[in-house]
């Protein structure tokens, strides 16, 4: 036989060999803690000599072994409405009952499982925000969604592991956030700006895409641009003619939320720039990429249809997220690999944490996050406090750029979550089921023992029958 | 003991000092046949083991080369998982098709790890012993040198040598069938009662190795009824059914105490209601190259020349063989491996006529006008020398041919190992997540698959419909929704399963090519074309899919 061919393996072998250099970088990040300007020194260089001018720019190096960092934005779930239930994490009190009017404890509304009631798309302006968050009190979520003449009692619906097997299986084997909230007490478009630029985007009352796009407001793919690093915005089905100025109101056109969820759609110089423009790509390419083990340093990820959205289907959501990580498993890239996914907003879900205000904008309320990585804490549950711009403060501190506003300065970022000291963990395919299916093995003995038995009578009879031949034979 | 009706003279190669041997009453003085014997006895002895080392050298030769084939991988993994492997416990269940005697005898080898070899070794020991418990048998019904060349010659019949290099039933199920019928023997020579319940607690294990072996007691009964000088005792015949019934219930009896006694039940319905997998024209093509042309020449020749001397040791080595042929060139189900018990009668006819080859006593020579004039004695012993050199070096260079080729493009069930079917399992183990879960196009790569790769496998072709499927296999009622749902990763083409069912592999590729399949491992073989040149063709594909 012929040996086979074989497909070139993962460089994870000398990935691996600079993980020792990765913790110490890692333990020189630590001792510099906290102040942002710090961190965002670029990454030394090996031996600390600075490359000769006129010599290729090396390429730029991470403080962590995290090679490959992808982050997903799914839509509208709080953090009780997908894990509430969820024991050994900050999930929905025992006693929880909202009540059906702000400052009546009478009647109330406890959390219940959604069952086959199907999910409405409830309120989660920044309006519903201040009703719901009702200055602290958090008494406020069913008449934040009633107001609107919708069943306000949809609020207080959650999931749990029957409906989310797959993200609970996850939440098993990786790292799950429970103090994880949207950066903005408003609707998308802020959020969504968070995520890129680590300010709301549209300040004042407002909560808008400018007619004239963002402008010059600096993203983190400025930032990695100017230091070499290599990006892609991956989206789903991608229409690269749906941007800021085919796009006023989200309403005018069909699908006009992607220049929402692609904030970079809203930029002149992201739409006009053939370079910056080329790296904004559908999201078949991640598949490529991941495939031949391509992964850009950066990857964001925008959903369309599979957005979770309600009322859009969650099991939908759960394939896309379950699809994107499958081929990130068997990619040669995954050994340092970190993919985090978040909801950009509350959606109107009920949640019990009060957010933190730490500015005009926000907090707004938990949001489900989750973090899988061959370095990601098995079923570990990371309780600090972070929003969208603790994943740009991931980046800036990993491959060394500048902050880009005060909140991604001051974020705390997720390193905890990550045991670098470990060697990577291999991928798995975890199931979409919750409970696998075990099969029941039968008992060993009988059946050894029945064997033996008849193997043991024959024995006897034949040796029985050339016994008496001899003696007769005598 | 002389039986009523049996021969009274010794046929040619007779054993000699044998209970119903007439010659055995005049006896040489004690004092130099007694030497003579032992001296035989270390002749016969050396014999044997150059016959044994013979066996167990094509029977092990490169017997690594290829992995495990459809059938290898059930039993192997019902053993692993009955010694409770993990790697197999949630993979194979334990309890199948057959009864489980082989596979707790394999399980102590298999109980951490890869189940590997030491299976297809245990195995191809148990073919050497099949090959040494033919000479006993020889050289009872005939004489010692009928016993020798017939252990010779099923140590080299490449259908024997062939299955047993192989984990399957039918190895230890012909050594305890060859012990059967060496009981029944026995029992005819000394009409004890108590040789004929060994026959039949005998013939009970033997259908523990593999319940098909029910059909020898057909071939004991048409030897019984056809052979009115062998007493049939109907106490004898009253304990000999319990006996046997005792013995087998060891199969049923283990299932229930260990949980699973609907499982036997279901394989049988199935059994009787499948569709024929083969033509009925399938042995006629397959075996008798398989056992050897001349040699089956040979024993038919030997049966018409001394069909004079025919007595009941002819009836029954033909019972041996015509029950078990007749059987399943009826039953739908036909297998290569199936005909195997009929290779012992089949060498035990071959080596005697060998041995009773007629040289005539005066020959004319050709050219000359004498009067034909006596062949010398030597020269008679050297013809059948010549025969027999023949016949067993033609066997011999057939099993070689099939022990050392390459690999083919082509794969019959029970004939071997399959190429790229272990590499590629392995491969998959490598370069796969853990929890990948992988389409084949039929279910015996499928078993493959899962065995080496230790990840779940389904094949595309296993049926929907329960009455046209293995129980054991779980159909993809919808493959197109799994593949969409991203619950299969990974899609293997093989060219065995292609060749057999061409639209299951269109469909399959159909699903590849809808799936963003993408080539991520290929085993070959090399085919020699017209020129000789060795081309590789790829047997195994191995496909990314993703939704």
């Amino acid at each position: 036989m012929i040996r086979p061919t074989h497909v070139p393996s993962s460089a994870a072998a000398s990935r691996w060999a600079r993980r020792t250099t990765h913790v110490a970088l890692l333990a020189c990040l630590a001792l510099s803690a906290g102040p942002s300007a710090a961190l965002a020194r670029p990454a030394p260089t090996p031996g600390g000599a600075t490359p000769a001018p006129g010599t290729p720019a090396p390429t730029p190096r991470t403080a962590t072994p995290v090679e490959h960092f992808i982050f997903l934005m799914q839509e509208n779930h709080t953090f009780d409405n997908y894990f509430g239930t969820r024991p050994g994490v900050d999930g929905l009190p025992k006693d929880a009952c909202m009540p059906v009017k702000r400052g009546v404890p009478k009647p109330c509304v406890a959390p219940f499982h959604i069952g086959k009631l199907g999910a409405i798309d409830l309120d989660h302006s920044a309006d519903a925000f201040r009703t719901q968050y009702n200055g602290g009190r958090m008494d406020g979520f069913v008449e934040g969604v009633s107001k609107q003449g919708k069943d306000g009692r949809m609020a207080m619906a959650y999931y749990d592991e029957r409906d989310l097997p797959y993200y609970w299986n996850v939440a098993d084997e990786y790292v799950l956030f429970d103090r994880f909230f949207s950066s903005s007490n408003s609707g998308s478009i802020r959020n969504h700006m968070y995520r890129v630029t680590g300010g709301p985007g549209a300040t004042g009352k407002a909560e808008t895409i400018p007619a004239q796009g963002w402008g010059d407001i600096p993203t983190i793919f400025d930032r990695l641009e100017e230091a070499g690093i290599s990006w892609k915005f991956y989206v789903q089905n991608y229409d690269p003619t749906i941007t800021f100025r085919s796009r006023v109101e989200e309403e005018n056109i069909d699908r006009g939320a992607q220049v929402i969820w692609v904030p970079l759609l809203a930029y002149a110089r992201y739409v006009d720039d053939p370079r910056l423009s080329s790296k904004i790509v559908d999201l078949d390419e991640y598949y490529t990429d991941a495939a031949r083990g391509d992964l850009p340093a950066v990857s964001f990820i925008a959903p369309a249809g599979n957005s979770e959205h309600p009322p859009g289907n969650i099991g939908s959501g759960q394939n896309l997220v379950r699809a994107l990580l499958t081929q990130l498993m068997r990619s040669p890239d995954w050994s340092s690999s970190a993919f985090l996914w978040s909801y950009d907003d509350w959606g109107g879900w009920y949640d019990h944490v009060t957010p933190p205000q730490i500015d005009r904008y926000g907090y707004g309320f938990r949001v489900p996050a989750l973090l899988v990585s061959p370095y990601a804490r098995r079923g570990y549950v990371d309780s600090t406090t972070l929003d969208f711009t603790s994943a740009l403060k991931f980046i800036e501190v990993n491959w060394g750029v500048k902050p880009l506003a005060s909140r991604d300065a001051k974020a705390q970022t997720f390193l905890g979550a990550f045991d670098f000291a470990a060697p990577p963990r291999p991928g798995v395919l975890l199931s979409a089921e919750r409970v696998s299916v075990a099969l029941h093995r039968p008992d060993p003995r009988p059946v050894y023992a029945s064997y033996a038995v008849a193997v043991g009578l024959v024995a006897a009879l034949v040796v029985t029958a050339a016994l008496r031949g001899r003696r007769r034979s005598r | 003991m002389n039986l009523p009706g049996a021969p009274t003279a010794v046929l040619p190669g007779q054993r000699r000092g044998h209970r119903d041997d007439p010659a055995r009453r005049r006896l040489p003085p004690p004092g130099s046949w007694l030497r003579a014997l032992r001296r035989r006895r270390w002749t016969v002895a050396a014999a044997l083991a150059a016959i044994a080392g013979l066996a167990l050298l094509v029977r092990s030769w490169r017997i690594d080369f290829f992995g495990f084939n459809s059938d290898e991988v059930v039993y192997a993994g019902q053993a692993a998982s009955l010694a409770g492997n993990p790697g197999y416990t949630d993979l194979f269940p334990v309890f199948r098709a057959h009864p489980m005697l082989f596979q707790a005898l394999l399980s102590p080898l298999f109980r951490a790890g890869e189940a590997g070899m030491s299976g297809r070794w245990a195995v191809a020991v148990i073919g050497v012993l099949t090959v040494l418990a033919v000479y006993p048998l020889g050289a009872r019904l005939y004489n010692r040198r009928v016993g020798l060349l017939a252990a010779l010659l099923l140590a080299v019949m490449p259908y024997h040598v062939i299955v047993t290099r192989q984990i399957l039933l039918d190895g230890p199920m012909v050594l305890l069938s060859t012990l059967t019928f060496y009981c029944m023997v026995r029992y005819v020579q000394e009409q004890r009662e108590v040789w004929y319940l060994a026959t039949a607690g005998m013939l009970g294990l033997t259908m523990l190795a593999k319940e098909t072996s029910v059909v020898l007691a057909g071939s004991l009964y048409a030897f019984l009824a056809l052979t009115p000088a062998v007493r049939r005792p109907v106490r004898a015949t009253l304990l000999a059914l319990p006996a046997l019934v005792v013995v087998f219930a060891a199969h049923p009896v283990s299932q229930a105490l260990a949980g699973r006694s609907d499982s036997g039940r279901n394989y049988l319905v199935w059994q009787l209601f499948r569709r024929p997998n083969h033509p009925m024209s399938f042995y006629l093509e397959n075996v008798p190259t398989a056992i050897g042309v001349l040699l089956l020449v040979a024993a038919a020749g030997g049966l018409w020349w001394a069909r004079r001397h025919s007595s009941w040791r002819e009836t029954l080595l033909l019972s041996w063989i015509a029950v078990p042929v007749v059987f399943f060139q009826l039953w739908p189900v036909k297998g290569f491996q199936y005909l195997l018990p009929v290779a012992v009668p089949v060498v035990l006819l071959g080596a005697r006529a060998l041995v009773l080859l007629p040289v005539p006593a005066r020959l004319r020579w050709p050219g000359r006008g004498a009067p034909a004039r006596p062949v010398p004695a030597r020269a008679g012993r050297l013809i059948r020398l010549a025969a027999v050199a023949l016949v067993a070096s033609t066997l011999a260079a057939s099993s070689w041919d099939a022990v050392s080729h390459q690999g083919r493009t082509t794969f019959l069930a029970g004939s071997g190992g399959v190429p790229g079917g272990r590499e590629v399992g392995r491969w998959l183990t490598e370069h796969t997540p853990e929890g990948s879960v992988i389409l084949t196009l039929g279910p015996s790569m499928s078993n493959i698959v899962r065995f080496y790769s230790q990840r779940q496998s389904y094949g595309l072709s296993v049926s929907p419909n329960p009455l046209h499927r293995n129980p054991s296999y779980v159909p993809l009622n919808n493959p197109d929704g799994w593949l969409r749902n991203n619950n299969l990763h990974y899609v293997v083409w093989d060219a065995f399963s292609a060749r057999r069912s061409p639209f299951f592999a269109d469909r399959l590729m159909t699903l590849v090519r809808r799936y963003h399949g993408r080539v991520v491992h290929t085993e070959y073989v090399g085919t020699p074309g017209a020129s000789g040149r060795v081309t590789p063709v790829p047997v195994v594909v191995v496909y990314e899919v993703r939704p």
